[in-house]
């Protein structure tokens, strides 16, 4: 495991937050790791929802099951936690 | 011997100026520390202070309000009032003690710094007055609070808060640093005495004063009112140095300053102001509400004061404004959830009654900053405490030092604002924070965040407990909920009854 710090801005919160991430880890446990700090804290859960990743003032989302070191992102950066249908791309 | 009126006297012997010539003019006055712009010393002398006292008058007026102040405090020192009071109106003492106390200190220094820099005579006379009153308005603001340190230790904060690397301690110290010690006399005279206090400080101390009052804190009023006499005064010596400015061709240098003050002071203001406004004073004693009071001092009044001067409004001016109906509210969640990490027990302020009122105040509270304190409110009622309390850090404004927040909930619009410079990303809460630093980036380029901290290992160990341990807070120090969740008590009875709107 390679901790990989990033900025989360998780929908519904209100401030951007620290949290650490695994770089050899998937996406979608960024997003769980972001989760932890937001969800059932001052962020509602929405069952039957995902939460999808996308880097701050873009529209596409990064693979759920990409590795996060193969991706562009770097440390720091500010990620967009969303919440979004499972069937949706 | 007949004592000749003020008025025969005073022009004369203000203007009364030396010529140097031991030294030259520019090393009397270095430009580093006088910041006169290039405007020469026969134009500064044209400089009118509006308000005009001499030393005997100033101590005269000055013992008698000493004297109220104190006599008032003495006659109720054994009134109960702190055993009394309702636990936000204290965490209101708290807060404003440790935020204001030393920066007073901090204010007498950069008058200090026009009583021998200022290149107006007018200008250095008001500075002495202005000085001495800052040393008076430090003293007063840490002897009163002493009273309370044997019964709870967070009042000692009046006199830590500025040693310590707590977060909020180091974005008022940021400030104070940068708007008051690290400036020229021209810059303080507007970004210190124009921008912060005849914009800001006459609010917070009249609305203050007023909230004081209303819920029986005498002492508190009267030590207010006696500052703010004070400051109402010198806060003129702003005025006239613009006047000098603009008349000089040096319109576009003087907004800029008063640009960079307004946008430094209003991120203080906020943090501190609009909690302690909407949610810390009890709801049967509020009179306005932030916003409200923002729209009588900021819009009302300051706005025409520029005007007047002819100075344009700020390019920064409606976000500005926008933020008083959404930028304290985010605060104050930070306040309240990150509360181990302040000095003070905010007040959460959310009962359905105080809803309603923050509904009303600010329609679309309920679906916005509402949704927050709904999961909030759910914890608390549930008892599961442990999700009430912060497991990491807040990406904090690279200018203010403050959280970076906006609105949660249905009308999310929370965003970084970032900027590469020399290799390294600065984060920013706003556009206005951003153009702050753009203005003199190696004036604050290497100043670190807590976060950024944090991250170069300078926190150890890096986790909640190594942070409370940097920033000072010490066992018994560390902020929880004013009321100890009782307000959570409505909820209990009737989970329903939490969306007001």
């Amino acid at each position: 495991m390679s901790q990989l710090p990033i900025i989360s801005n998780f929908q519904g919160d209100f401030l951007l937050q620290l949290v650490l991430g695994d770089s050899e880890g998937t996406i979608n446990s960024l997003a769980e790791a972001a989760a932890y700090h937001s969800v059932g804290r001052r962020v509602a859960p929405q069952p039957g929802k995902v939460i999808r990743v996308r880097r701050q003032g873009e529209t596409g989302f990064y693979k759920p099951d990409a590795k996060v070191s193969d991706t562009d992102i770097k440390a720091m950066d500010c990620l967009e936690f969303v919440f979004s249908d499972p069937d949706k791309k | 011997m007949t004592i000749l009126d003020r008025s025969e006297w005073y022009d004369i012997a203000r203007e009364t100026n030396w010529t140097p010539t031991f030294v030259t003019e520019e090393e009397l006055f270095p430009e580093v520390m006088t910041g006169g712009l290039g405007v020469t010393r026969d134009k500064w002398e044209k400089y009118d202070e509006p308000y005009k006292t001499s030393y005997p008058e100033y101590v005269k007026i000055q013992r008698e309000k000493d004297a109220g102040a104190y006599s008032v405090k003495a006659a109720l020192e054994r009134n109960k009032l702190f055993e009394t009071a309702d636990p936000g109106w204290i965490s209101i003492l708290k807060s404003h003690y440790g935020g204001l106390a030393l920066g007073e200190y901090a204010a007498m220094s950069a008058e200090a710094r026009m009583t021998r820099f200022g290149p107006a005579p007018g200008m250095r006379n008001m500075a002495t007055f202005g000085m001495l009153d800052e040393n008076r308005h430090t003293q007063l603001q840490l002897y009163f609070p002493h009273e309370h340190c044997s019964k709870d230790r967070q009042f000692d904060w009046a006199v830590k808060a500025y040693h310590t690397n707590e977060w909020a301690a180091i974005a008022t110290r940021r400030m104070v640093d940068d708007l008051f010690l690290g400036r020229d006399a021209i810059s303080i005279a507007i970004m210190l005495t124009f921008a912060f206090e005849t914009g800001f400080t006459n609010m917070q101390f009249l609305g203050l004063s007023s909230d004081a009052a209303e819920v029986g804190d005498y002492t508190f009023s009267s030590l207010i009112s006696s500052i703010q006499t004070d400051e109402s005064r010198h806060a003129q010596i702003g005025g006239p140095a613009l006047e000098v400015l603009i008349a000089n061709g040096k319109k576009a240098e003087a907004e800029r300053m008063v640009y960079q003050g307004i946008a430094g002071a209003w991120r203080l203001f906020c943090v501190l102001t609009g909690p302690s406004m909407d949610y810390n004073t009890p709801l049967a004693h509020r009179k306005h509400s932030f916003k409200e009071f923002m729209q009588e001092w900021i819009i009302g009044q300051f706005e025409r004061s520029l005007i007047d001067l002819g100075l344009d409004l700020p390019w920064y001016w409606d976000k500005l404004v926008a933020e008083f109906d959404y930028m304290h509210h985010a605060y104050q969640l930070g306040l309240w959830y990150w509360r181990p990490t302040i000095w003070w027990n905010p007040a959460a302020g959310v009962t359905p009654d105080e809803r309603d009122w923050l509904e009303e105040k600010y329609p679309g509270w309920n679906d916005t900053f509402g949704k927050c304190w709904d999961v909030i409110i759910e914890n608390v009622v549930a008892g599961r405490m442990d999700k009430t309390y912060p497991e990491t850090l807040p990406i904090l404004c690279n200018m203010s030092q403050l959280p970076i927040c906006a609105i949660p909930g249905n009308g999310w619009n929370v965003k970084d604002y970032p900027l590469e410079y020399q290799g390294r990303t600065y984060h920013f809460n706003s556009e206005i924070d951003r153009w702050m630093f753009q203005q003199s980036p190696e004036r604050y380029r290497d100043h670190m965040s807590l976060v950024d901290r944090l991250l170069a290992g300078q926190i150890q160990p890096p986790d909640i407990g190594g942070i409370l341990k940097y920033m000072n807070i010490a066992p018994g120090e560390c902020g929880d909920d004013a009321h100890k969740y009782a307000w959570a008590d409505a909820y209990r009875v009737n989970p329903f009854s939490k969306s007001a709107a």
